[in-house]
């Protein structure tokens, strides 16, 4: 069970870096976009909190990502934990003219989590399988984009696991919409682990975060400027949803990894433990035998 | 020119090409070396390109982006 956890890692560590390249020239396209004058932003980047669409106040969409399946040690509890402090937190800040909030489940982990709170669902997400996909992730950013068009909600957090290396993973709460620029960034930026096999790579390949500030003016923009930014909206936020998700995989194979580890090091100290007793009561009773048998001997002679 | 094709799964091309032809969303173009700086959306259809050893390559996509900078370094982010 570990090897076969620590196999699925590697491999959904490798699709994550996969599609770094992209995600380099998305953000890079992105800067030189951003820098023309004309840019007017597209809704995805608006913030509505300050004025909501509906008399109620703003709507907020909590989305929790979670594994399918369990035995994977302290991965799904601690993104639990996390959302429930954050949530508190958060409840306590606005007591009156509350945000209404809305969720969505992505695992069944989450689901069944959700359920048992007596939270309102709004949709659920499940068998994502070992390795996400694009295509799997298409309906769940559809999803949430299409909501926030159509004003189902103004605000989307994010609760899920930052995977820092194979040992460390950490529940982290990111908003996700609206856009942000300096998000984007972050989790492009968070795609690289920091230490073991893959972190090298970012000094090998010379990779700056510093996108080359070249004069916009000089660009042709086909059909416009508008459409171009509110196509390239909806491109960043599929690839930061992709991502997400598949840190989420990465660190909920390290984290059963981790589980199965500990689990076969428990049974081996058992076994080893048993078979030590096994063996003494095993010596005790050859020993009573022998003084048995050498105290009958002893009687007749 | 250099061009690179950019997926989310894989780098589809990377290197010298002579010739790129694709859909945008203002019509089909071609884009060839020492073209004028564009940035454009390419909608579904298939992106051919010429290679330097005069090679033809074919790649379908369903939309993505065109980026022609000034010095003939033209990039594609593409989704399939």
């Amino acid at each position: 069970m570990e090897m076969v956890a620590a196999t699925k890692m590697r491999k959904s560590q490798e699709i994550a870096l996969a599609s770094r390249p992209y995600a380099f020239a998305a953000l890079d396209f992105l800067a030189t976009v951003s820098n023309l004058d004309s840019a007017k932003l597209p809704e995805l980047f608006h913030d509505r909190t300050k004025n909501p669409s509906t008399s109620s106040g703003p709507r907020v969409l909590f989305v929790l990502v979670s594994s399918d399946k369990g035995l994977a040690g302290a991965f799904n509890s601690s993104v639990f934990r996390k959302f429930a402090a954050h949530f508190e937190k958060w409840a306590s800040l606005a007591p009156k003219g509350r945000e209404e909030q809305l969720f969505v489940a992505i695992g069944e982990k989450a689901n069944q989590y959700l359920s048992k709170k007596g939270y309102n669902v709004v949709k659920k997400f499940t068998a994502v399988g070992d390795h996400t996909t694009v295509e799997q992730v298409k309906p769940i950013a559809d999803f949430i984009v299409e909501g926030f068009l159509a004003e189902s909600w103004d605000r989307v957090v994010v609760v899920s696991t930052h995977f820092r290396s194979a040992l460390k993973q950490e529940p982290h709460v990111r908003t996700i919409l609206p856009i942000d620029f300096d998000h984007i960034a972050e989790t492009i930026k968070e795609i690289i682990p920091e230490r073991g096999k893959f972190a090298d790579l970012i000094k090998e390949q010379n990779i700056s975060f510093i996108p080359s500030k070249t004069d916009s003016r000089d660009y042709l923009i086909e059909p416009s400027a508008e459409e171009v930014l509110n196509n390239l909206a909806k491109h960043l936020f599929f690839m930061q949803m992709y991502h997400i998700i598949l840190e989420a995989n990465a660190s909920e194979h390290s984290a059963r990894r981790m589980a199965m580890k500990t689990a076969s090091d428990n049974a081996k100290d058992l076994g080893d433990r048993l078979n030590l007793q096994y063996n003494k009561s095993r010596q005790s009773r050859i020993t009573t035998e022998i003084s048995e048998i050498s105290a009958g001997a002893e009687a007749l002679s | 020119m250099k061009l690179s094709i950019y997926s989310l799964k894989n780098i589809l091309f990377q290197g010298e090409a002579s010739l790129l032809n694709c859909q945008t969303m203002a019509g089909e173009i071609t884009v060839l070396d020492r073209h004028e700086a564009l940035i454009s959306v390419l909608t579904a259809g298939i992106i051919r390109i010429v290679d330097k050893d005069k090679k033809e390559q074919f790649f379908p996509i369903t939309s993505g982006f065109l980026e022609v900078k000034p010095d003939s370094d033209v990039r594609c982010i593409v989704e399939q």
